[in-house]
């Protein structure tokens, strides 16, 4: 049995809710009762294949979804298994609550991307909006597990609460990344906002430069070796997630240590070559 | 059997189940890895008065480490889990996060865990970090020189203890050299160590003895100098040094590819040589659950 592709027939539509729309569905079911779903678009439900065609294409158990824009929220919501490809943008919620399988984004994703994931695996080739790996709304858990790559630029609180689990920014971050988190690594490629690790708790943001501004409960440790990063860099590297701009040798960083004023032994690491 | 005019006795090696780690260390040079494995590693021939047996099984280069810096395996093994968790803890604690530069990590992913930076994390005083990889989870530990690293927890393996041959020579001299030539052709073999000093045992040992409380004695009927006053003295004429190979590994075949490896490397040097004959340590095969019968496995 091949993957399914599902074009949209209106993208000029109002969102769909894509939450259900998963690739374990058409594994259990097949093709039909992917079919059935009944995804929430405007005021109503409307049947899968009355939003969208379905042809097949792609490898087994792989859905493949053409958004044509922004208009496909909560993608890949709560999804456990199998793969699911989105060849073009996402609107928000894209792998939210999503435990295990692989979804990849060839273009831009928004808000809540990977927010309260537990498992599995996001890859955005374009950028992401706020809050990435932050708790749902009205949610207090943040990320607790998974690895996500975002190779463009993400906004402000990423893995804001993260409690486990590896997100890596190509591009910027806005401000607060990481704030009030409790465990985890943060990469981020280029420049990141003001206050990193805000009221953090625990875990590791890398940051291949200054930031904008740090919270003031930080203090400086100085630089070290930091054999952690070598280990970090190969498994990165395997991902395809290791910065572009981060060096490629070495273990030198400068590490910030806070927020003290939260009582956290977090880090910022800001790498250096050599 | 005989192999280059070295007599193969018609024997076997009575060994015993026992649970197995591997851990890898690395530092910044060989020279400091091997300085925190000898202390490792030191004191740890046999479970009889050390609690745990263990040696380094090879070196590492940088491209075989998870830290890409030099490294080396090294293999521990003890009669249960609980004293191997708290040999690998005390001795990891010691002689690895004591020396400079070091990091350890798990060698074996199979199997059930024991703690490894699990137990010394408390050394941190709360200031120490969890740091998940991949799926592999590891302490950070500050100390003196920057950090300790060291991954959570480390496999078993039930392993193969006791496997053993025995070499009986002309003289101390060539005695001395066929262990040394069998020391040097095991150690090519993967998944197995010799925990004796140099590899090699001079004072092979019999259970219990005259005298109460001991629980091992030295091995009279290997002992040439009592050949003429123990009636059950395995001591032939013409031999005058006896030296016994002690062997652990990770499993039943990795203990018998290290014998025939080793008595391989004790034939080559040949009757000329002054080997006079191989024989293995058992205890009427009422003891151990393993049997390596020397001609099976130099077959």
């Amino acid at each position: 049995m091949s993957g399914i592709v599902l074009t949209i027939r209106d993208p000029a539509g109002p969102p769909i809710d894509m939450t259900g729309v998963l690739p374990e569905r058409l594994i259990e079911g097949g093709r039909e009762a992917l079919a059935g779903l009944m995804p929430v678009r405007g005021r109503g439900r409307h049947r899968l294949d009355a939003l969208f065609t379905l042809e097949d294409g792609g490898p087994p158990g792989t859905l493949i979804l053409r958004p044509g824009g922004a208009v496909l929220d909560g993608v890949g919501t709560g999804m456990t298994s199998g793969n699911l490809r989105v060849e073009g943008e996402c609107g928000a919620y894209a792998g939210s609550a999503m435990r295990g399988g692989a979804l990849t984004v060839a273009g831009n994703c928004g808000a809540f991307a990977a927010a309260g994931m537990v498992g599995g695996n996001l890859r955005v080739a374009g950028d992401a909006g706020d809050f990435l790996g932050a708790p749902l709304a009205g949610g207090t858990r943040g990320m607790s597990g998974g690895f996500v790559v975002v190779m463009g630029n993400a906004g402000d609180r990423v893995g804001e609460r993260m409690r486990r689990g590896l997100i890596a920014v190509h591009g910027r971050v806005g401000s607060l990344c990481g704030a009030r988190m409790i465990a985890g690594t943060i990469v981020v490629g280029d420049s990141c906002g003001p206050d990193p690790g805000q009221a953090m708790r625990r875990g590791s943001i890398l940051l291949s430069r200054e930031p904008e501004a740090v919270p003031s409960g930080f203090v400086d440790g100085g630089m070290n070796d930091w054999l952690f990063l070598e280990l970090m860099r190969k498994e990165l590297i395997d991902g395809g997630a290791w910065p572009s701009g981060y060096p490629a040798a070495g273990t030198r960083a400068r590490r910030l240590i806070g927020d003290r004023s939260a009582g956290g032994i977090g880090e910022v690491l800001i790498l250096s070559e050599g | 059997m005989r192999l280059n005019g070295v007599h193969i006795e018609d024997t076997f090696a009575e060994a015993f189940p026992m649970l197995g780690t591997r851990l890898v260390i690395t530092a910044d040079t060989p020279a400091w890895v091997q300085a925190a494995v000898v202390s490792m590693t030191g004191f740890a021939t046999s479970v009889i008065a050390c609690g745990c047996e263990a040696a380094m099984e090879r070196a590492l280069p940088p491209g075989e480490t998870p830290d890409s810096r030099p490294g080396a395996a090294v293999l521990l093994f003890a009669m249960s889990k609980a004293e191997l968790a708290k040999q690998v803890a005390r001795r990891v604690g010691q002689c690895v996060m004591t020396c400079p530069g070091t990091a350890c990590y798990a060698g074996l992913r199979d199997g059930p865990t024991i703690p490894l930076g699990n137990a010394l994390r408390y050394f941190g005083d709360g200031w120490q970090i969890a740091k998940r990889v991949g799926i592999r989870r590891y302490w950070r530990i500050p100390v003196m020189d920057g950090e300790f690293l060291c991954e959570a927890a480390t496999g078993t393996v039930d392993g193969v203890g006791g496997g053993n041959f025995i070499i009986l020579a002309a003289d101390r001299r060539s005695g001395l050299a066929a262990a040394q030539a069998a020391v040097l052709a095991i150690r090519e073999v993967p998944g197995a160590i010799l925990p004796f000093p140099g590899g090699v045992v001079r004072s092979g040992s019999k259970i219990g003895g005259k005298y109460k409380g001991m629980i091992a004695s030295t091995n009279t009927a290997f002992c040439p100098t009592l050949r003429a006053a123990v009636p059950a003295s395995l001591v032939p004429e013409g031999v005058e040094s006896i030296l016994e190979l002690v062997i652990d590994g990770v499993s039943e075949a990795a203990v018998a590819a290290t014998m025939r490896a080793g008595i391989a490397a004790v034939a080559d040097l040949g009757a000329a040589g002054g080997v006079v004959s191989v024989t293995a340590g058992n205890y009427g095969g009422k003891l151990g659950r393993y049997q390596f019968r020397l001609h099976e496995v130099m077959a």
